[in-house]
């Protein structure tokens, strides 16, 4: 991974192009080992099918650039996987890089659109709706009113990240904060005040997936891919539908630990997308480390936080330490089974969970990884 | 609160065309007699793929909403406006600002609204929803 956050005069081809060179010096690879490449950007774009030549491969078997948002980074790993095994290619990057911060404009700045707005896209915005702040609130709200969730629980989910942060260097916010500093954060749509969303970075990270054979002789101990779904759900934006109350995760997260062949008591430590904190509520519940309704109380609980019986995106997460779509989770996961995650290694991480989620709770993938191959 | 202006294109042409005359047109499937919001150009629920309009009788009830803050001016609080996803009597879900509010007050999940239009300079008409009298 490259260098995050508030880094300036850099393009997202230029982030990917660093990513995926320090990633194949980090496995040990010459660049012209890699025979594949998965591409991804964040909504403004910049990373495809020219980042070959950026980099000069030559003779590549898989080229592409893939797209399903939020649970792209895990989709890419699945893909790559398949490709591995299929004999497609052997050695293949997959990158996502983003740099949509610029000198002198905010953060909230940074994902706005011209203002051209026509159609159904129009429409959205003449309701109010720009970007996916409101979204995720209509959705987060829906959980309240219908569960009971509070704004605390929620605050709770933050506090953990940031306390796991403090000791993350790659973090861009390590203070630690207070359920009270959550509350008294700035409201943006409610029921999120600031410190419900999630930080905006520049900067790029490539994972190199290969077969375990040759996994076994590179220079870092190889993570092993135990498991993995997808789930799209496709809600039918009418009378009856879930949105809001149960997301992809519900089925991708057992189809995913069924393949691995453990149980979700195995699971030593999880890295969930967190584009917001209620996404990690909603997640928890799905994945069915609480019952369905009862993700609040189990964050309030103090599960998530370091010294508690889940550790829950020990490098602090989308919320406080750098915002690369699914590949914040899926770095923190394969420096934590490698056992290299320095002052917040977890004791135990035999068991990786990785989410990625995209779209509004629309997209959802999983992965299972560890520092063993498969049983 | 100023509304948007929102231009037309070929997939919202005949839903404008309504807005302009007062109507919020929905999809109705004359295969299976489903109802679908007006993005939706095939039936969600039995995949004809093509879906007819008809106006929707306007009333609905809220099933979420969110109160979006803008920026704290010098001397002025921070702007608030409530948007709703609401879901029509016929069944299908659309998000729309939810006016006529009182400063400070919020919906409820349940809230009966009507639908209303607004019709901003140089722009479309625009479905908004008001608290059911």
């Amino acid at each position: 991974m490259t260098d995050m956050g508030k880094i300036y005069g850099r393009s997202p081809a230029g982030f990917a192009a660093d990513a995926v060179r320090r990633a194949a010096d980090d496995a040990g690879l010459a660049l012209a080992d890699l025979d594949g490449l998965l591409t991804s950007s964040g909504v403004l774009g910049g990373v495809g099918l020219d980042l070959q030549k950026d980099l000069g491969l030559k003779d590549l078997r898989l080229l592409s650039e893939v797209q399903a948002y939020g649970s792209t980074a895990g989709a890419m790993v699945q893909y790559a996987s398949m490709a591995v095994r299929s004999g497609l290619a052997e050695a293949v990057a997959c990158v996502f890089a983003d740099a949509p911060l610029k000198e002198k404009t905010s953060s909230g700045a940074a994902y706005a659109r011209a203002a051209g707005a026509s159609g159904w896209r129009g429409l959205m915005a003449a309701a109010g709706i720009m970007g996916a702040n409101p979204l995720y609130a209509l959705a987060a709200r829906r959980h309240m009113d219908t569960y009971g969730t509070t704004s605390e629980q929620l605050a709770h989910i933050a506090v953990a990240q940031r306390a796991w942060a403090a000791t993350n260097p790659r973090a861009q916010l390590r203070d630690p904060i207070t359920v009270d500093d959550h509350q008294a954060s700035r409201m943006i749509a409610e029921p999120f005040h600031l410190l419900d969303c999630c930080l905006v970075t520049n900067g790029g990270i490539a994972v190199i997936v290969t077969t375990a054979e040759r996994a076994a002789h590179l220079r870092r101990p190889p993570v092993h891919l135990l498991g993995w779904a997808q789930s799209h759900p496709g809600y039918p934006m009418h009378q009856g539908s879930d949105f809001g109350l149960v997301s992809g995760a519900a089925q991708a997260g057992p189809a995913a630990l069924k393949m691995a062949g453990v149980s979700l008591g195995d699971v030593d430590v999880a890295e969930l997308y967190d584009c917001y904190t209620f996404t990690v509520l909603l997640t928890l519940e799905d994945y069915g480390f609480c019952a369905k309704g009862e993700g609040g109380s189990f964050a309030a609980s103090g599960a998530l936080a370091p010294g508690g019986s889940l550790p829950v995106n020990t490098g602090g997460g989308q919320l406080s330490s750098y915002y690369m779509w699914g590949m914040t989770p899926l770095s923190e996961a394969v420096l934590q089974a490698r056992g290299e995650a320095g002052e917040r290694q977890v004791p135990r991480h035999d068991v990786v969970l990785v989410s990625g989620n995209g779209g509004i709770l629309d997209h959802h993938s999983t992965l299972v990884l560890s520092p063993h191959p498969h049983a | 609160m100023t509304t948007l202006v929102v231009r037309r294109d070929a997939a919202t042409e005949k839903f404008f065309d309504g807005t302009a005359r007062g109507e919020l047109l929905i999809r109705h499937c004359t295969a299976c007699g489903a109802h679908a919001a007006p993005q939706f150009e095939a039936c969600p629920a039995c995949q004809e793929p093509t879906a007819a309009w008809v106006p929707a009788a306007g009333t609905a009830t809220v099933i979420s909403w969110t109160a979006i803050h803008g920026r704290p001016g010098d001397d002025a609080p921070a702007p608030q406006r409530v948007v709703a996803l609401v879901e029509l009597a016929e069944g299908p879900w659309l998000y729309a600002a939810l006016n006529g509010l009182r400063a400070g007050e919020r919906p409820w999940p349940g809230m009966s609204v009507n639908v209303a239009f607004e019709h901003p300079e140089g722009g479309e008409a625009i479905p908004v929803f008001l608290p059911a009298a």
